[in-house]
């Protein structure tokens, strides 16, 4: 079973990095849960993250030098991060970090970085309070309240939808995105015509279907994570509910369509990855994580991988581990990553245009894109 | 420095535990929703605090709101009894994560961030941790030889005898609930200024296991016992990291293996050590 | 809003409930023991029936199969984890098996991987119509088995020889043992029959929501603990009212009660509620 054989390689790969600190290499601290309710997730970012890795270290490395991921595992739980940050920057004097893990985790370790002044990337953790922690913590991934208005202009304007339902997975992320899309929605002549709350630990969505059906609404904005959502559409759909399905980021995963079947047929969603994008760097990417993990490329690698590429660039620019010009470089920096041409703002977001990928025949497919470049400015206090 | 950061986990954890300790250890009155007033002592310290309030404030509030909840949590071990009581707090542990979820003022799903620094410095934190876990230890020794501590073990041992010797049940049961939580409601307050962050999952029922397998892993009841289990499982997974895949794994077999072969959890194996050591002595 | 939409949701979800209870409460009825790891037995049964499907393309081959297998493996887990416990305090077997639940979860995501694995090519997924409401064919289906299987048992337990001996054991086990009844052997098919329903009820879940992931069980399993207080701990008939009541009062409060308090809260606010007022539960023995 490869999940079997991986999980061998990876307990294999985090002991070695532990012990095999070594001076030739430029150490990156990288905390992800490996264990617990979020493992699937820990999983997919750190395959990214180490596809990136050794693609630059096949490469060469940074100034002459290896990249070495320093991996700890948190649970994704914000008890466990704050020592892990800790030892992190003590210990193994890395020098800068990138969270591979969810929000609250990376809330609590943003303050000790900060206080620290080591700079450190969030790869998908999505609060805005995050990068709010100080000028030495930067995010690759995109705000959920940006993907929210993007998502409010594709369903307005590019597919003419004015009646939506939006369905609120009652976290941080899909707060932000219901947000984001009202703020703007005006604008495309979107009306609301109800909104419904669930959690992330919901998996039945009857009562939810049935209300809807009575909604009967054009299109329903979907805030929630893959695993949420593939019953979720499904559900919707065997309830008699045809109204198109907008979505994002979170769905990006080839694990929703293996769920929803014929479902996810017609899903529509604002994310980062282009599947259809001939770029070479994106190709290999895809190929190399199926190998690896046995499963597609979803968001969460593309987002470990961006990270790591955005970490290596800003080391390079840097031209040394000085964790001052690190911070700085990755102010300055423009890196080409997979999830599109990266740069960030004063507050540390990140500005790119976004890609519109629809289900077809049982994959992603290219749709268009959303360029509005006024649109897409993240906050930048 | 990592390890004042570990020594600080391990000094809360040791108070989290101690309370327990009072009410399921010496008390007899099992509980699976522990966690939840550690979270709501976390809370109160959290908001207090960010509110602007003082820190050397927030411990007694977050004090004396968890114990009053735990007050009327009591009451429900006057109804229920053995497994009711089991699942009775348990379910306390749910509407407490539930109810949390859905309010705003205490930050939904999202949770408190920018919790202040108590402003003494990382050192000093962790000692102010370890006087107050020597403060709960020797409030422990101290009510474990007193009438209390007799009432209390009558009363696990068998209520209706206890009640038959004209021990004042309801009385006690209530006063170790008041005592156990509000000591919960202290190790949440520090927690929350150590993480400087609380968000609900900090606080579900997999905490309220944890809390209570350093109970039994050190031997339902012992002080000293527990002192060790807390100390050793709060920051394990952090030691574990190189087993990193299979330490949760580790976790359950270990919970499982003390139960099988020894029920009495490390206490009763120091006992045992401790006998054969004596022993020894004497025969030769 | 659909009322009996609602409802016929609430029914079918309490039916899923019911199945993981019914077992919930036999083994404690028998042995006094919470039986937390039961939810690790129902996500041994989603991932085998998902495999088995899987590899041999037919959904009920692999669903009568894993059914019996996984009771068999519930018979070897009783004899192995919970036989020597129970001459010990009530507390052992309780944390024993907290740390059993905890290990297998583990041991699942270890083998499996912690990513989510879905059928190839899920069946029952069709819609009918049933007096208004539209129901996948799978829910049906999940209605039939709770009916089948848990009305089989009631007809067994009161019927047939063993049904007989089960329940007198159930009643007084010093007293059966006098008038000759094999306690083990009583024992023994009762956490068959208790692990057997919970693996039906996993390989529906499964099919439902076509995804099995190691942590499914934890939801569903707390809930089923909170059932079977409410139904009176022990007591079948309790537990299939009240599984069915949890199914149609949350189906209801997703829409109504949602800003007060969270869907998987509402089993415990109202088994508090009802705790309070009689302690022995809705449906008490005696």
């Amino acid at each position: 079973m490869t999940s079997w054989k991986f999980s061998i390689a990876a307990v294999a790969a985090v002991a070695l990095t532990a012990s095999a600190a070594s001076a030739d290499t430029i150490k990156i601290g990288f905390n992800t849960p490996q264990t617990g309710f979020a493992a699937a997730d820990g999983k997919s970012v750190l395959t990214g993250a180490q596809i990136a890795i050794d693609t630059v270290n096949a490469a060469g490395g940074v100034n002459g030098k290896k990249l070495e991921l320093i991996v700890y595992d948190d649970q994704a739980k914000p008890k466990f991060a704050v020592p892990i940050a800790t030892k992190l920057i003590q210990q193994d004097k890395v020098a800068m970090g990138i969270s591979g893990s969810y929000s609250a985790p990376t809330r609590a370790s943003a303050g000790v970085y900060q206080n620290a002044k080591v700079p450190y990337v969030s790869a998908f953790a999505v609060h805005p309070d995050i990068t709010r922690a100080g000028n030495y913590v930067f995010r690759t991934g995109i705000l959920g309240s940006v993907l929210g208005k993007a998502a409010a202009k594709l369903v307005g304007e590019k597919l003419g939808k004015k009646r939506v339902v939006i369905t609120i997975m009652k976290n941080d992320y899909g707060k932000a995105l219901a947000a984001g899309f009202k703020s703007v929605m005006a604008n495309y002549g979107i009306q609301v015509v109800k909104e419904y709350q669930y959690s992330l630990r919901d998996r039945q969505f009857g009562p939810i279907v049935s209300s809807i059906k009575g909604d009967n609404p054009d299109a329903i904005f979907d805030t929630g994570y893959w695993f949420v959502a593939a019953p979720f559409v499904s559900q919707l759909r065997a309830g008699g509910v045809k109204a198109v399905v907008v979505a994002q980021e979170g769905y990006d995963g080839v694990k929703f369509i293996e769920i929803a079947k014929k479902a996810a047929e017609g899903v529509i969603i604002v994310t980062a990855l282009d599947r259809d994008s001939k770029d070479p760097a994106v190709r290999k990417f895809m190929t190399e994580f199926k190998k690896r993990t046995g499963y597609g490329a979803d968001m969460v690698g593309a987002s470990g991988h961006a990270a790591v590429m955005v970490a290596a660039a800003a080391l390079k620019k840097a031209g040394s581990t000085d964790r001052a010009a690190i911070r700085d470089a990755l102010a300055t920096i423009k890196v080409d990553a997979i999830t599109g041409t990266l740069s960030f703002n004063k507050l540390g977001e990140v500005q790119k245009s976004l890609k519109v990928q629809e289900v077809r025949g049982g994959g992603w497919h290219y749709h268009s894109e959303i360029t509005d470049a006024k649109l897409l400015t993240p906050p930048d206090k | 420095m990592y390890e004042i950061s570990l020594l600080t986990v391990m000094c809360f954890s040791v108070i989290f535990a101690l309370s327990l300790n009072l009410i399921t250890g010496f008390c007899g009155q099992i509980s699976l929703g522990h966690a939840a007033f550690y979270g709501i002592g976390a809370y109160t310290a959290a908001l207090f605090t960010t509110d602007g309030g003082s820190f050397w404030l927030a411990l007694p509030l977050a004090m004396a709101v968890a114990g009053f909840f735990g007050f009327i949590v009591g009451f429900a071990s006057l109804r229920v009894r053995h497994d009711f009581l089991a699942i009775t707090t348990m379910g306390v542990g749910f509407l407490f994560t539930g109810f949390v979820r859905q309010q705003e003022f205490l930050g939904g799903e999202e949770g408190i961030a920018g919790i202040p620094d108590p402003g003494i410095g990382q050192i000093p934190y962790m000692l102010l941790c370890a006087v107050l876990a020597a403060a709960v230890i020797a409030f422990s020794l101290y009510v474990k030889r007193s009438w209390m501590g007799h009432a209390f073990d009558a009363i696990a041992t068998d209520e209706d005898t206890a009640r038959t010797l004209g021990i004042d049940v309801a009385r006690y049961k209530l006063t170790a609930f008041v005592f156990g939580t509000a000591l919960a409601g202290l190790a949440g307050a520090l927690f929350a200024h150590y993480v400087k962050f609380v968000e609900v999952e900090s606080f579900d029922f997999i905490e309220s296991i944890s809390v209570l397998a350093m109970v039994i892993v050190g031997g339902i009841g012992s002080v000293w016992g527990v002192v060790v289990a807390a100390a050793f499982l709060s920051v394990m997974p952090l030691l574990l990291q190189v087993f990193a895949d299979f330490k949760l794994l580790f976790y359950g077999v270990l919970l499982f293996a003390v139960m099988y072969f020894a029920p009495g959890g490390i206490d009763s194996l120091m006992r045992m050590l401790w006998r054969r050591i004596s022993g020894r002595r004497t025969a030769g | 809003m659909n009322y009996s939409d609602l409802l016929v949701q609430g029914l079918v979800e309490g039916c899923i409930y019911a199945l993981i209870a019914v077992g919930l409460t036999l083994v404690y009825g028998l042995l006094r023991i919470l039986h937390i790891a039961h939810a690790g037995i129902f996500t041994l049964g989603a991932y085998v029936g998902l495999l088995l499907t899987n590899e041999t393309g037919s959904f009920a081959a692999a669903f009568v199969i894993t059914v019996v297998a996984v009771g068999f493996f519930g018979m070897a887990f009783y004899r192995l984890f919970y036989e020597p416990l129970l001459d010990k305090p009530p507390h052992v077997a309780l944390i024993a098996s907290i740390g059993l639940f905890v290990a297998m979860e583990e041991i699942y995501r270890i083998v499996f991987g912690a990513t989510s694995i879905s059928f190839l090519a899920p069946p029952l997924k069709e819609t009918v119509e049933v007096a208004g409401v539209r129901l996948e064919e799978g829910r049906i289906v999940v209605v039939i088995l709770a009916v089948v299987l848990i009305g089989g048992l009631a007809v067994l337990a009161g019927r047939t020889r063993i049904g007989i001996a089960w329940r007198a054991t159930v009643s007084d086990a010093a007293m059966a043992e006098s008038f000759g009844i094999d306690l083990a052997r009583v024992r023994y098919i009762n956490f068959f029959v208790a692990s057997a329903l919970a693996a039906a009820a996993g390989i529906m879940v499964a099919l439902l929501l076509n995804q099995v992931i190691p942590t499914m069980g934890g939801v569903p399993a707390y809930k089923a603990l909170a059932i079977i207080v409410l139904g009176g701990l022990g007591n079948v008939k309790g537990t299939l009212i009240a599984a069915l009541a949890l199914g149609v009062i949350e189906s209801f409060g997703t829409i109504y009660l949602d800003d007060v308090l969270d869907r998987d809260a509402i089993a415990f606010a109202f088994l508090i509620a009802v705790l309070m007022i009689r302690p022995q539960g809705l449906f008490s023995r005696r």
